[in-house]
């Protein structure tokens, strides 16, 4: 117990910590991938993914633990993917992001957060059980591409770590803006930790070495898994109203610790304040909050479990996962900011006519 | 001219949203200065400034997450 609660909680502490500094924001990413055309966060969530998956799968090899990919429930992955991105576009961030956004003092987090944490429990065990494993029966047998095309796993993560680095390479390439940045306040470490713009790539890649770390962790407590949002987050309610000490495992001290984390870093950058947010906010906060718990629990996992742990398995079911995932966040940022913007120009129009 | 956007308690992207649409009524060498607190602002508007071609002549942490911005339309 003491072990899963430390090792949870550092795991968890420094990812929330690297997260908020690193501004690593998914939902903003994939956003901003039709928005202004901008793919850098995306291409730093290949990063972190190839990192983890080169780094998973060693010590896989190395016998430290056993993996398996288990079945595919298709259009669970499909539908609950595409709800859950729109859900994070209306929250304003996904459940990782929510859990540091939280840890920043902004309560329009918190609210989509009780709406996330109340039906991924109510999918987990509560009256949308029988929903859920209904939807989950249409299954494919295998969920590891590898094992579907018949080749070696790592002969997939190879090609992909080669295309990866073919894209940071080309990035890495184009000429610097220069962007006017906060005149210092802080010297050396200080200035490093809690004042610099980190770069994304940087960023991208220590979350991929704490996603890795966050295997062998979780294992030694006896829960096989990596980093994972969604049911640890319903486990924390489940505990709650039913006192069931069983509910408690690694990822629940994994999720607290990103909020720790977060507000550490926050606190001591003077990035933290209780910031309320007006009624509309806080409505879509919360339906946000509530189709991110559904479409996570449906999907088997949110942009974390799905869209970095399970695409880093070279699963079928992450692959899917990260791209109806995006299609719902362009589809919700259509209603949410393209559309309003054209109809207020339509409206400037007929006013100049 | 300045102009003043106060977006405090807007959370991201709105923001830069509404900083995209305030500098459009301002002519060249006018000033937009827009005060927020999401902490994604502090990297996404001088990224947007800088990539449109405007100059920031004013950056400021104010307060405990509380920012303020100036930008001088190209």
């Amino acid at each position: 117990m003491g072990q899963m609660v430390i090792t949870g909680l550092i795991c968890g502490a420094l990812l929330g910590f690297v997260m908020q500094r690193g501004r690593f924001c998914l939902t903003g990413g994939f956003r901003d991938m039709y928005l202004t055309k901008d793919n850098r966060m995306f291409y730093a969530l290949l990063i972190a993914i190839a990192i983890q998956s080169v780094g998973v799968y060693t010590l896989i090899s190395l016998k430290v633990f056993e993996f398996n990919a288990g079945s595919l429930p298709i259009v669970a992955v499909i539908v609950g993917s595409f709800i859950f991105g729109i859900g994070i576009i209306l929250a304003g961030g996904c459940a990782t992001g929510t859990w540091y956004r939280a840890g920043e003092g902004l309560i329009g987090s918190w609210i989509a957060l009780a709406g996330y944490m109340l039906v991924a429990a109510m999918m987990k065990s509560g009256v949308l059980l029988p929903l859920d494993m209904a939807i989950k029966e249409t299954s494919i047998e295998t969920n590891s591409i590898a094992e579907t095309i018949g080749v070696n796993n790592w002969l997939i993560i190879t090609i992909f770590v080669v295309a990866v680095a073919f894209i940071v390479y080309r990035e890495l390439k184009k000429p610097r803006l220069k962007i006017p940045g906060l005149k210092p306040k802080k010297t050396g470490l200080a200035h490093i930790l809690f004042e610099k713009r980190w770069n994304p790539f940087i960023t991208a890649t220590i979350i991929g070495v704490i996603a890795t770390l966050a295997w062998p962790l979780s294992v030694a407590t006896g829960r096989i898994g990596g980093l994972g949002i969604t049911t640890p987050s319903a486990n924390i309610l489940q505990f709650l109203v039913t006192g069931e000490i069983s509910f408690i495992n690694w990822g629940v001290f994994l999720v607290l610790g990103i909020f720790l984390g977060s507000l550490f870093a926050a606190k001591m950058s003077g990035e933290f304040r209780f910031r309320i947010p007006d009624t509309k906010t806080a409505i879509n906060s919360f339906y946000g909050g509530l189709m991110m718990g559904f479409g996570a629990g449906l999907a088997g996992g949110c942009s974390i479990g799905n869209g970095l742990v399970m695409t880093a398995m070279m699963t079928w079911q992450g692959w899917i996962s990260l791209g109806f995932m995006i299609l719902g966040t362009w589809t919700a940022s259509y209603f949410v900011f393209v559309r309003p913007s054209k109809k207020a120009k339509q409206a400037a129009q007929v006013i100049t006519a | 001219m300045k102009k003043i956007l106060e977006v405090m308690g807007m959370v991201c992207p709105f923001p830069l949203v509404e900083a995209k649409e305030a500098i459009k009524d301002l002519h060249s060498g006018d000033e937009l200065e827009v005060q927020f607190d999401c902490t994604q602002g502090t990297e996404s508007i001088p990224r947007w400034a800088a990539e449109e071609g405007h100059e920031v002549t004013e950056y400021e942490q104010v307060g405990e997450a509380a920012w303020t911005i100036t930008i001088k339309k190209k």
